[in-house]
């Protein structure tokens, strides 16, 4: 059985992963695949927490998080494939329309 | 009591009503109206009559006649009935008598008005004020409350304003009705404060009730001095309405009226209510019972005033070259008798009063006597006088002279009305006059001081005559001096005058029907006694002093004015003489004393207060407007300045942090995620540190 520190530090490495991605990435595209990586990080907590505890509940919800993750891929593509459609770009440095 | 008892207010309400009417419709009637007038007060006259002589049918010789009170209406009601004010009429010998003799004289004065003035202008204004004076006249004689007196006596103030004022567009008409306006209101001043005191003594003012709480008040409530204040208020009012010293500088002056005015003013209203009053205000100078001391100050004051006006104005007579200001002097003279006569009656009452003995009133009717007598020859003699006017367009008896051939009905009618006024037997002034110096006389041997006054009153006799035929003389007698074409008066005119000739012999001798005048007109008891006859010696030898004393005057001015015997010049030749001569021709030079108080005194005040007005209330209201100025400016410089400095800064710099705060809103997804991520990590700081600190704390106090 694999110690929950590891799995822990794990999470959080994904979740530095993740937030560098997203903070300094410019490519929409890779930012939302680092929110995803965030997204897994934090399955990940559930599933080491649940099988440290001995609790089923965990899983579960890491499920209702996969899918959740999965729906919110599918938007994030849309919303961006519709930039892209309209402002020909994804760089997000140039998507500046939510400015004043 | 008076069958139909109703048509007694018609007597005030026929004048009333041709004022009303004439003064909206005058301009539309022939006449100005003045057949109207004429006709309502003949009406008045008629209705006066009825009342009259079912006043004497009904005991008026003799007393039987109950005063009767005539209900009205309540003017001002109380919460006490009996406090309550009412308009009602009052009718017992007194009014009733009086009630006729205006409205015959008034009738009289308005037929011979629509010949005087059927030249004038202003017509309609005429006889519409001449109507409410008559009104006003008949309503002080009939009123049976102080206040209802007031009121009438007010509307003849009025209309003696107007009239005297009659030709406007005259100066010295509009200064004389002026002056007689303001002093006489000294007088009605006196009158209503009375009105007042009587109030709140006595909580009525109708004359019986006041005569009949007069003894349950007395002395709590109404206190001697009290009893002594209030008829000399009264007699304030008297004073300034029969032009008694000091208020009499008005009358003369009034002479700037038309001459019908001055007839009606001096005959038939306005002065005699004054004595009408005093006559009234014998319910407090002689009480009924004998527990109340009379006021026998009150009755001297009013004794002395009127023994010393009749002279005081009769030498003022002596003087004078107009001949309606002569006539205007004699009757303050006259009307001075009267008062003297009330005063030294009233006295004698008051004695009698006080001894618990049965009134004498003999001087009361004495005085009315002579008010009666003199109301028609005073009436004669302005009339008269305004037929010599209208005929030789002056005033002045210098430019008169001769006039008895071009005027022959109007020098016999004059020469009448001069017989009674001077006192010669028969003609009626000599009766009057006479038991009003014999009361007097009597009243002497009760205070000596009532022997100067009929001293006094005998010298007046002497004046009277002279000045009297001095001016029938000068009117009538030697070469005419004047410039004009003389000619008789109309019918309309002499017609009166003959009608008013016929009464000056007349109205003396009707003492004798009616057993003396004491019979018909008194006050408490009436006295049945015919003049001259079944009197004791002494008091023949008094008329025959005051009869002895006329016809010396009359002959004095038949020397001087007439055969011209004695000269004029000789009595003002020696310094002496000239000096008492201007001092009579400048009044005693009362009227310069009150033009001078006026000018100095009150034009002072006024000048003083106009000062005050100008420099202190105005300086105030001015200082604080510039206060207000100096406070407002100050307000407004801290209003833009700080106020609005403040609103302005909080603005600015509103705006200023939003253009800063702005530069933050970039619209870049990654620095908002920056600042999520920081703040994620400052709060997991803070609860790190904030635990450690817990920590730290709770191992500290282990």
């Amino acid at each position: 059985m694999i110690p929950l520190q590891y799995e822990l530090l794990l999470s959080a490495m994904l979740l530095c992963i993740g937030l560098y991605g997203v903070l300094a990435r410019r490519n929409g595209i890779i930012v939302l695949m680092s929110i995803e990586i965030i997204l897994n990080a934090s399955i990940l907590n559930f599933v080491a927490f649940s099988s440290y505890s001995g609790d089923a509940s965990g899983q579960v919800f890491a499920l209702l998080g996969i899918a959740v993750a999965a729906a919110e891929a599918a938007v994030g593509l849309a919303v961006f494939l519709g930039i892209y459609q309209t402002h020909g770009t994804i760089e997000l440095d140039k998507i500046r329309f939510l400015k004043w | 009591m008076i069958a139909y008892e109703w048509v007694v207010w018609l007597i005030l309400l026929f004048p009333l009503a041709a004022f009303v009417l004439i003064g909206v419709l005058g301009r539309y009637l022939p006449e100005g109206g003045g057949h109207v007038a004429v006709g309502a007060m003949a009406g008045s006259f008629v209705l006066s009559l009825y009342v009259f002589i079912q006043v004497l049918q009904q005991g008026g010789l003799g007393g039987a006649f109950t005063p009767q009170t005539i209900e009205g209406f309540v003017w001002i009601p109380s919460l006490l009935p009996e406090n309550s004010i009412k308009i009602s009429l009052l009718i017992d010998n007194l009014s009733a008598l009086m009630l006729v003799l205006v409205s015959f004289l008034c009738l009289l004065i308005f037929i011979y008005s629509l010949g005087y003035m059927h030249e004038e202008e202003g017509k309609p204004r005429y006889y519409a004020e001449v109507s409410l004076f008559a009104t006003g006249m008949l309503g002080t004689v009939s009123a049976d409350n102080f206040l209802q007196l007031l009121i009438f006596w007010e509307i003849m103030g009025l209309c003696s304003y107007l009239l005297i004022g009659f030709w406007d567009r005259k100066p010295e008409a509009a200064a004389a009705a002026k002056k007689a306006f303001l002093v006489t209101r000294i007088g009605d001043v006196l009158f209503l404060v009375g009105v007042l005191v009587i109030w709140n003594v006595f909580a009525t003012l109708s004359f019986g009730e006041i005569q009949r709480k007069m003894a349950s008040l007395y002395p709590g409530t109404l206190t001697p001095q009290l009893l002594t204040l209030i008829p000399l208020l009264l007699f304030g009012g008297a004073v300034g309405k029969s032009a008694q010293f000091p208020l009499h500088a008005w009358l003369p002056d009034a002479m700037e009226g038309p001459t019908t005015v001055s007839a009606l003013i001096h005959a038939a209203t306005m002065v005699k209510a004054g004595v009408y009053l005093t006559a009234r205000a014998f319910i407090f100078l002689v009480p009924l019972s004998s527990a109340v001391e009379p006021p026998f100050t009150a009755i001297l004051v009013i004794a002395a005033i009127g023994g010393f006006t009749t002279l005081f104005a009769a030498t003022m007579a002596v003087v004078n070259f107009d001949i309606k200001r002569v006539l205007a002097f004699s009757t303050i003279s006259q009307l001075a008798y009267m008062f003297l006569g009330l005063g030294a009656g009233a006295y004698i009452m008051a004695t009698d009063v006080s001894r618990g003995e049965a009134v004498d009133s003999a001087g009361y009717s004495a005085a009315l006597y002579h008010l009666f007598n003199h109301a028609f020859f005073k009436a004669l003699l302005f009339l008269g006088a305004g037929s010599v006017i209208h005929a030789v367009n002056t005033n002045d008896m210098r430019e008169m002279g001769g006039l008895s051939k071009p005027l022959p009905v109007t020098s016999k009618v004059m020469l009448f009305g001069a017989l009674a006024l001077a006192g010669i037997v028969p003609f009626s002034g000599f009766f009057s006059k006479g038991e009003i110096l014999s009361v007097t006389f009597d009243a002497g041997s009760l205070n000596s001081g009532f022997y100067l006054l009929w001293a006094l009153g005998v010298g007046t006799a002497f004046l009277t005559a002279f000045y009297t035929f001095r001016l029938w003389f000068m009117t009538f007698r030697g070469e005419y001096r004047g410039h004009q074409h003389p000619h008789e008066s109309p019918p309309v005119m002499t017609v009166p005058l003959m009608i008013l000739a016929g009464f000056t012999l007349v109205s003396g001798l009707l003492a004798y029907p009616m057993q003396g005048f004491g019979n018909l007109v008194f006050f408490q008891r009436p006295e049945a006694a015919f003049p001259l006859l079944g009197v004791p010696f002494q008091h023949l030898l008094l008329e025959g002093v005051s009869m002895g004393v006329a016809v010396l005057g009359l002959a004095l001015a038949w020397a001087v004015y007439a055969t011209k015997r004695v000269p004029a010049e000789r009595f003002t030749a020696s310094r002496g003489g000239a000096f008492i001569h201007r001092m009579l021709t400048k009044r005693y030079w009362i009227d310069d004393a009150y033009d001078a108080f006026g000018r100095t005194v009150v034009y002072g005040t006024a000048r003083a207060l106009d000062w005050f007005d100008r420099r202190v209330i105005d300086g105030i209201v001015n200082g604080v407007g510039r206060a207000g100025v100096v406070v407002a400016t100050g307000t407004d410089r801290f209003d833009r300045q700080v106020v609005d400095g403040a609103v302005n800064a909080i603005s600015l710099e509103t705006v200023r942090t939003s253009l800063r705060l702005r530069q933050r809103q970039t619209g870049q997804v990654q620095s908002y995620a920056w600042v999520v991520v920081l703040g994620i990590v400052v709060v997991i700081a803070l609860m790190f540190g904030l635990s450690f600190l817990q920590r730290w704390w709770s191992g500290l106090g282990r």
